[in-house]
């Protein structure tokens, strides 16, 4: 028997018992009990009867730096990067949009050095102060560009150069960042990002 | 030196002992004890490195589930108490009507035992957070230290207090009145700022924010200023003054059921009827400040935002807008039946109005309650064209729902303005102007409401949610702000032409008021189970990953067992609470069992005739505040 099953099973019993007692039961406190039992029971029937969706957290995708050949393979795996762990999609948009609450990043790494990425991504307070909002007065808080190699983010160091190599690929624009650089920078030869999976919506429904 | 005189001291102490005797038993202990001392200090660091522990069979997360929804559900009925008996002592005070006063007396005396029980499950639940939580609440205490201080205080200066306002009820009458009424307000001041305290903590899970360098208090203020933290203060605020007026309201229901006399069933009837108008008047309010936490959320994280309202957790509001929609037909229900019983002669005039509001809320619930996506087979899809239906489909979204909720809270409120005015004749000359005015404002509103949510489908999003919607509600909030002190002054001159006769309401009245309370504690736990499944797989989003077998949201049908297991618990320990809490009264009573504790209360003389719910006597007028 499945859960969803048993857990109808159960509340088809409750609703049962509470009937039971509004039927054969004198006593008023019993009966206010029994009602209240079938509320219960009636609002857990209701419950189990709509989809099923459970929120199962995404498997950690790990990458091998050692098979990166390529600059593009680079940029390939910023790109994940910048739609997944390093959140920047949340608040940033590649070209314009309506719902985006900061900047634009369409064609930045074509007007921007690397130095100067690498320096806003990890030292954002160095040059920007408030953020920019929709409307009204910029606000300090929720919009501030946060440090991306602290923590919640906390981008590694080769993490960081991917999402530039991505971004300077996205701008149309050579990637300058070296597989050789990254590579040094690696520690142990393996860098890990999280999924690029939707956050696992899956239907436990039989 | 220093230690060569501790060893000769014990050599004195212990003289048959030789000292180099001794020398070679300190090396041998030490010896015996050296793996000891590393054992230990690998169990210490084997500790540390413990992420979670879990309970065989229960489950660790189940058992934190429970325990920290009762007492959550207990905190908010020991916050919302306060206030409710609060503003009942002061309406006693004003109106010189003793009735109010007994009122609140009677509800402040559950305090002591609820406030109790809620520290026992508080608890609980931190030593089991410390215990099967241990990185987390590592970190969480790491961040937030300085406050545990300032709530330590809070809950020290709220106890006094409680103390003092309860023991001190009457020896504090008369002069001293104003006192006992001082000594209130700063009970829910403490109180207000116990509630935000915690709250800062659990919001802080849901929207942190970088924490840079800084003092320990810098850190924390920093991480409780997190973006969803003040409009889950004043959720929690509205919709805790909501749990105290309908649980209120469902205690006097039973205790209506089980009245023997007459006299009994004229308080309880009258105490449902305050506990009810506390709660609706809260609930009134408290889909404006959800709103706006929403709100908050959506702008802190869009994806959040999206999880709660369009992920998986979509059909969860879906039940939101059943269990709201039972609340408001239960509210509306219960000052039907009111006005119908407890003014003999008023169902007559107001069968058309009250149908009219039965036919429109029922509407707005069919609307609020349609999905966006349709549950439906692949022929049925086929045939609709998507899983949105044609027709149905155009109500799935938010700007119908705004919609209806603004006018569902427009009905609900004229309902009570309906019993407000039943039995009554307004002697005001201007009157008919203000009744005129009133039902033109009513009408135009209603329109406005409904035009501005067809025109949001025909915006953008951030046009809709930033200005329309807030249109809508400051429409509504309008209306009943200019509604109720007219009312008030048309009122205060009016003359009773049907006296209001209590204790005649049928035995579904009672069952009502129990049912709304059940609805607000399921939507409590409802919304607890959606702002903790709205981090997903984080138990501080975006900061620190859940990496537990826990760390997925169980589906809906699941957490809905739990919720009502939870509410059922909770009603349980409501019930034993009022229980223990009137065992002495009952003691009191001696061998008359059915009668009140103290002398019988007049029915209400409507001094305050909207709480009170009271007319004045036939052919009396009301009389000042």
């Amino acid at each position: 028997m499945s859960e969803v099953a048993l857990l109808q099973l159960i509340g088809l019993i409750v609703v049962g018992l509470g009937v039971f007692i509004l039927l054969f039961i004198k006593g008023k406190f019993l009966r206010v009990v029994g009602f209240v039992v079938i509320v219960l029971g009636g609002f857990s029937l209701i419950a189990l009867s709509v989809p099923q969706m459970a929120s199962l957290p995404p498997a950690i995708e790990t990458f091998d730096i050692t098979q990166v050949k390529t600059s593009n393979d680079l940029a390939s795996i910023g790109q994940k990067i910048f739609f997944s762990k390093g959140q920047c999609a949340l608040c940033h948009s590649i070209g314009p949009s309506e719902s985006a609450r900061c900047p634009d990043l369409n064609g930045i790494g074509a007007k921007l050095a690397p130095e100067f990425i690498y320096e806003s991504l990890t030292q954002p307070q160095a040059y920007i102060y408030l953020d920019f909002r929709h409307d009204g007065v910029p606000e300090e808080y929720p919009a501030r560009m946060p440090y991306i190699n602290k923590n919640p983010i906390a981008l590694s160091k080769q993490e960081i150069f991917s999402v530039i190599a991505f971004l300077q690929k996205m701008s149309g624009e050579p990637v300058s960042i070296k597989v050789e650089d990254v590579l040094r920078e690696s520690e142990n030869g393996e860098m890990k990002v999280a999924s690029v999976a939707v956050h696992g919506a899956q239907s436990t429904n039989d | 030196m220093k230690s060569r005189g501790t060893l000769e001291n014990l050599q004195s102490w212990l003289p048959k002992v030789k000292l180099s005797s001794l020398s070679g038993w300190s090396v041998f202990w030490v010896l015996l004890l050296l793996p000891a001392f590393v054992w230990a200090q690998d169990a210490a660091t084997q500790a540390m490195s413990v992420e979670y522990r879990d309970i065989p069979g229960i489950g660790s997360r189940n058992l934190v589930w429970v325990v920290a929804q009762q007492h959550l559900l207990l905190a908010g009925f020991v916050l919302g108490v306060p206030i409710f008996a609060w503003i009942c002592e002061i309406v006693g005070w004003r109106s010189k009507e003793p009735r109010y006063d007994k009122l609140a007396k009677e509800f402040t005396k559950l305090l002591t035992s609820a406030y109790a029980t809620t520290a026992l499950f508080g608890g609980i639940l931190l030593f089991l957070l410390i215990s099967l939580y241990p990185k987390l609440m590592a970190y969480l205490t790491d961040v937030f230290y300085p406050t545990f201080i300032v709530y330590c205080i809070l809950f020290l200066l709220e106890t006094a207090t409680l103390y003092m306002y309860w023991y001190g009820w009457d020896a504090m009458q008369g002069n001293k009145k104003a006192f006992h009424i001082f000594l209130g307000f700063l009970l829910n001041l403490f109180a207000l700022g116990i509630m935000i305290v915690p709250n800062s903590w659990a919001t802080f899970q849901a929207s942190p924010v970088v924490l840079g360098d800084g003092t320990a208090i810098e850190r924390a203020w920093a991480a409780m200023q997190n973006p969803t933290w003040w409009p889950v203060n004043i959720h929690r605020l509205i919709a805790n003054v909501v749990l105290g007026g309908f649980i209120c309201g469902a205690y006097a229901g039973v205790r209506y059921l089980l009245a023997q006399s007459r006299e009994e069933k004229e308080h309880y009837d009258w105490m449902g009827y305050v506990g009810n108008f506390i709660g609706v008047f809260g609930m009134l309010p408290l889909p404006f400040a959800g709103y706006w936490l929403m709100r908050e959320v959506y702008q802190y994280n869009q994806q959040m935002g999206i999880t709660l309202m369009g992920g998986f957790l979509a059909w969860l509001f879906i039940l939101q807008a059943m269990l709201i929609g039972v609340l408001f037909l239960g509210a509306n229900y219960y000052f039907w039946m009111g006005i119908t019983y407890r003014i003999p002669g008023s169902e007559q005039s107001y069968k058309r109005p009250i149908l009219a509001m039965l036919i429109v809320l029922m509407v707005c619930l069919g609307v609020w309650m349609t999905p966006h996506s349709l549950v439906a087979s692949l022929a049925e899809a086929r045939l609709m064209g998507g899983t949105h239906h044609p027709l149905l489909g155009v109500f799935g979204v938010m700007s119908a729902k705004m919609t209806v909720a603004n006018l569902m809270i427009l009905v609900t409120f004229m309902s009570f303005i309906m019993y407000w005015r039943a039995g009554k004749q307004e002697t005001a000359t201007w009157a008919k102007i203000a009744k005129s005015v009133m039902g033109a404002l009513l009408a135009i509103a209603g329109i406005a409401v409904i035009v501005l949510g067809v025109w949001g489908y025909f915006v953008p999003a951030i046009i809709r949610i930033n200005y329309f919607s807030v249109a809508q509600v400051l429409i509504v909030l309008f209306i009943m702000v200019t509604f109720t002190p007219l009312t008030a002054l048309l009122m205060k001159s009016a003359k009773t032409t049907t006296e209001m006769v209590w204790g005649l309401m049928p035995i579904r009245a009672g069952y009502a008021l129990v049912l709304n309370a059940v609805m607000v504690i399921l939507l409590m736990s409802l919304m607890g189970y959606a702002r903790s499944s709205s981090r997903v797989h984080w138990h501080i989003y975006g900061v620190m990953r859940d990496t537990s077998e826990y760390a997925y949201s169980p589906a809906l049908g699941y957490a809905a067992a739990f919720m009502s297991l939870n509410t059922f618990l909770f009603c349980l320990l409501v019930a034993f609470i009022f229980w223990v809490a009137t065992m002495g009264d009952k003691a009191k009573k001696g061998p008359d069992q059915g009668q009140p504790a103290e002398e019988p209360t007049k029915i209400p003389g409507g001094v305050a005739p909207a709480m009170a719910g009271g007319a004045p006597r036939k052919g009396e007028q009301a009389l000042k505040i």
